[in-house]
């Protein structure tokens, strides 16, 4: 198929209001009469709140109202409904809101929230998923397992254990009977922060006439309104929630995080608008944080190298509320096989409670922190076969007519793993590496890759297009532009399916619940799949309505019509024809009679034939589509310091077809390197108290211009996909998959060290080589006493 | 200390009060309403709220209001003419250095202050202007592509003038 405007470098429509610096932003926001809060955080992660004193706080100047919990009854959750917008009885983080103050200046705001004074009765605090699993802890939540859930879910009441899922394929572990060789490993993926620019905000007024308008650094501003409706008894469609320009996602401005708490405290003003925007302190422990999955793991394989079975569990250090973190542990479950076929699987997430901020997505569902554990112990299992690493991958990958362990059957139309190894092979491993110098050891690695959309049963997308009278196009979607260049892409698809170029495209710049179509959330690399394919649809139906106007002028049957971009004409006589700009609001005779109908329409798309897991084996169609990639890398490590040094890092994804290839490959680098950032130095370093030590950009390095890597190789592979627009799939969050354990091969392949757990700091390199060296000579010593002995004893 | 502190911003002369703890970016953001130049962190770190001070970049949110008087500041807002983009402006698109847009006036600003300073600048001295800066959608690669797309339009331009 020969495409127009698919597959082209389209400038992104939003670039120049973003290099210009008028992009509006959410703290760009003023509104008339608009006040200002701030929110108290505890300074212990697990307390009772004996009391709370805010008559000081009330004197100080500016100051209209100090808000506590003591009254709160609003419960909210989306998948489990744990959550408060403002601490009741008892704190279980430290980035919870513990009271607020509302002022008319943040300075006042903030100054007056100081005053606050608290009494709490510390509890005990648990960080890590496993100790909060013991037999003796505390609960975090007295009442898990009394939280409305989503029916699939299953928390085990009288633990902290928030949800249990539980998938098994054929035998099960019954299945390792038939491995011969067996390897296992515990995996930890940190805690990080996806840590935007842009930290998170609200403002939300509660107006006179009983509706509600909020704007939000959010991607889903329709779970919000509905939330809000529901939180505050009015009907959905009086919640009114914009989403201004995103200053970056990566995850944590999914699902309802902020906005629950700032409308509890603008509820207590009715009549002004209340702005919050996060210190970069709260955006690091008082939004949604990331992974905390530590990976138990077991791989049966034959001498072969094919494998037989897989054992997984998945302890979820899910934070103080699971609503957004459960998804996270059932991903990291189910995608823990990596792109591999295994006949027999019997894997296991918890999802825990712990004394952390609530964890929530960062680029992808727990894809990276479990598939960073197959990818290593392939390596190991490879070590302990006497056989290639990527040999023993290509023996097991999920190629066309392989099942995974959901019970999705792959298809061609599935995407290549094949080939994407490849490419990245021949990148990476197709010349000699470097041999040890007096600087440098050097290492390469490799990982492959899968990740599906994060679906749900409505996972929609809408699109509402406008044809002009001049023949331009204006497309309204509800989908979330975060940096990804989303807006490009729907430029690109609008044009292609309308055959009108994309300079008379316009993409409406905004999202407002009241004008827009709905959208689920724009989420889980999927709103090019879904959202493409609502674009096409909606393109078909005006092309349609252009056709039964024209046929009405041109007197023929509909089927008879062709429609170009230009013109609606006769297919067996191209001379007849109508332009559009006579068909768009129906058509006009001389005579000034009309006939026809405006051409407008709405379509949507959502995941086809997606399921929720079985509750016995907890399988389903909970993929749906599927990307498949691989990465390696090429590496050196400096003896003096331990730095790591990437080279060179390749990446190559199926992804069907390639829409923008200069937003594409910013897409991906832009993701290697966030990855490269969690492997060599990004983890919230919490206490043994759950307190945060690094909560700013200077104690949590995120990566500058001087951490790029020395050469970054992408290739993209162009299977067509059977469901994504004109073949395409998604690709947000894959880039970051694969990068953490290429590199940890890579530094096995350089100093035979291998690591569970990230990130490698070069510290920690350089004193475990020191050991291993030490090691090794006391090795090769005592394996020298003795030969010596057994010479000894020959005499 | 002055009670109030009088600057020009983009070609306009500024009064505002000279307040204690009071920084170059809040009265740009909320009382000029300026709001090109970002508020990223809370101390100086991430680059989001550079904009140029008598010709040097420098993070707005370090600057107190009482060195402002007399003081002459661009802001991104001032860079282009309302009609064309500066070519620093236009290089950044054409790279693909624009994602989410929070960091890019700031990196915008920054380069401008540098080829201003030194069209002829070392790409090591470039390097060392954009690690002040951070973005955590790009990777970089276009940004570096387009600091160095931008001074050879500069340099093509004062070539041609």
């Amino acid at each position: 198929m020969e495409f127009k405007y698919i597959g082209k470098s389209l400038t992104r429509p939003d670039a120049v209001r973003k290099v210009t610096g008028k992009a509006i932003f959410l703290d760009d926001i003023y509104l008339p009469g608009m006040l200002h809060a701030s929110i108290l955080r505890p300074p212990i992660a697990h307390a009772r709140i004996v009391e709370i004193d805010t008559r000081a706080a009330q004197r100080e100047p500016g100051v209209v109202k100090v808000v506590t919990g003591a009254d709160c009854d609003v419960r909210y959750g989306d998948n489990i409904k744990d959550l408060r917008p403002m601490a009741k009885d008892k704190v279980r983080h430290i980035g919870e809101p513990v009271a607020a103050v509302i002022a008319d200046t943040p300075q006042h705001a903030e100054a007056a929230m100081q005053k606050i004074e608290v009494t709490y009765q510390p509890l005990p605090v648990y960080t890590d998923a496993r100790d909060a699993m013991a037999d003796d802890a505390v609960l975090i939540h007295e009442q898990n397992g009394e939280y409305w859930t989503l029916p699939t879910l299953n928390p085990i009441a009288g633990t902290n254990i928030a949800n249990y899922y539980h998938l098994t394929k054929g035998r099960a572990e019954a299945g390792f009977e038939e491995a011969d060789v067996i390897v296992e490993g515990e995996f930890l993926y940190p805690f990080g922060s996806c840590a935007a620019l842009e930290p998170h905000g609200s403002i939300v007024w509660f107006k006179e006439d009983n509706t509600i308008e909020v704007w939000s650094t959010s991607i889903c501003p329709f779970i919000i309104r509905e939330d809000l409706a529901h939180a505050y008894g009015i009907p959905v469609a009086d919640v009114r929630v914009h989403i201004p320009e995103l200053g970056g996602c990566f995850g944590y401005k999914s699902d309802i995080t902020v906005e629950q708490t700032i409308a509890y405290i603008a509820n207590f003003v009715p009549g002004h608008p209340v702005k919050w925007v996060a210190s970069r302190q709260e955006d690091f422990t008082s939004t949604l944080i990331g992974h905390g999955i530590r990976t138990r793991m077991k791989l049966g394989a034959r001498h072969d190298g094919t494998f037989v079975a897989l054992k997984t569990k998945v302890y979820h250090a899910t934070g103080a509320y699971a609503d957004t973190g459960v998804n996270v542990t059932i991903g990291a479950t189910h995608n823990s096989t990596g792109p591999y076929e295994f006949p027999h699987c019997d894997l296991e997430g918890y999802c825990v409670y712990t004394n952390t901020p609530p964890v929530g997505a960062f680029r992808g569902y727990g894809h990276q922190e479990t598939q960073f554990a197959i990818e290593r112990l392939i390596d190991i299992l490879a070590r302990k076969l006497g056989a290639s690493p990527l040999e023993v991958r290509e023996k097991n990958y999920l190629t066309a007519g392989k099942v995974n362990a959901l019970g999705e059957r792959m298809w061609e139309s599935n995407g290549d793993v094949v080939q994407c190894a490849q490419k990245v092979e021949r990148a990476i491993f197709a010349h000699q590496k470097p041999k040890e110098d007096d600087t440098y050891y050097y290492g390469r690695g490799f990982a492959a890759l899968m990740k599906s959309p994060k679906g749900a049963p409505f996972s929609t997308k809408g699109c509402y297009i406008k044809l002009n009278i001049d023949g331009s196009a204006s497309i309204n979607m509800g989908g979330a532009e975060v940096g990804q260049g989303l807006r490009t892409v729907v430029q690109q698809i609008a044009a292609e399916a309308l055959q009108i170029p994309p300079q008379k495209i316009r993409v409406y710049p905004e999202i407002d619940t009241q004008y827009c179509p709905y959208e689920w959330q724009t989420i889980g690399s999927m709103f090019t799949i879904q959202g493409g394919r609502a674009i096409i649809r909606a393109a078909n139906k005006v092309i349609h309505t252009l056709k039964q106007t024209a046929a009405q002028v041109l007197r023929c049957d509909v089927d008879m019509l062709d429609y170009d971009g230009e013109h609606v004409y006769l297919r067996s006589d191209p001379a007849v024809r109508v332009p559009i700009t006579r068909l768009v609001r129906g058509y006009m005779y001389e005579n000034g009679m009309t006939i026809g109908e405006l051409a407008h329409s709405v379509s949507d798309a959502r995941l086809p034939r997606y399921s929720d897991p079985d509750p016995e084996t907890g399988q389903g169609n909970m993929g749906v589509t599927y990307t498949f990639g691989a990465q390696a890398c090429e590496l050196r490590i400096e003896k003096k310091t331990g730095k790591i040094i990437i080279d060179h890092f390749a990446s190559s994804f199926d992804v069907g077809k390639v829409i923008n290839p200069q937003q594409i490959r910013g897409q991906v680098v832009g993701g290697v390197l966030m990855a490269i950032g969690a492997t060599l130095y990004e983890k919230l370093d919490f206490d043994a108290e759950g307190r945060l030590r690094n909560p700013q950009y200077f104690q949590y390095h995120i990566p500058t211009l001087k951490d790029i890597p020395g050469k970054q190789t992408v290739e993209f592979v162009e299977t067509p996909s059977a469901i994504g627009p004109f073949g395409a799939r998604g690709l947000g969050e894959h880039p970051v998959i694969g990068v953490a354990p290429a590199i940890l091969n890579a530094i096995y392949d350089a100093v035979g060290i291998d690591y569970y757990d990230i990130p490698i700091t070069p510290e920690r390199l350089k004193q475990d080589v020191q050991v291993r060296k030490f090691a090794s000579l006391q090795v090769r010593k005592s394996a020298s006493v003795q030969s010596d002995a057994a010479d000894e004893g020959a005499a | 200390m002055a009670e109030y502190v009088t600057f020009t911003v983009n070609g306009i002369e500024r009064t505002v009060a000279a307040q204690p703890a009071r920084f170059l970016l809040d009265v740009l953001r909320d009382e000029l309403h300026l709001t090109g130049a970002k508020r990223g962190c809370d101390n100086g770190t991430c680059g989001t709220c550079v904009v140029v001070l008598d010709g040097r970049a420098v993070k707005s949110c370090n600057v107190p209001v009482e060195k402002l008087d007399g003081t002459t500041v661009l802001t991104v807002e001032g860079l282009s003419d309302g009609k064309t983009l500066h070519p620093i402006q236009q290089a950044l698109i054409e790279a693909g250095a624009v994602q989410c847009g929070f960091c890019i006036p700031g990196i915008a600003m920054e380069l401008y202050a540098l080829f201003e300073e030194e069209l002829d600048a070392t790409e090591d001295r470039i390097r060392r202007a954009l690690n002040r800066h951070l973005c955590r959608c790009t990777g970089y690669e276009a940004i570096w592509e387009g600091a160095l797309l931008a001074q050879e339009r500069m340099r093509e331009l004062e070539i041609r003038s």
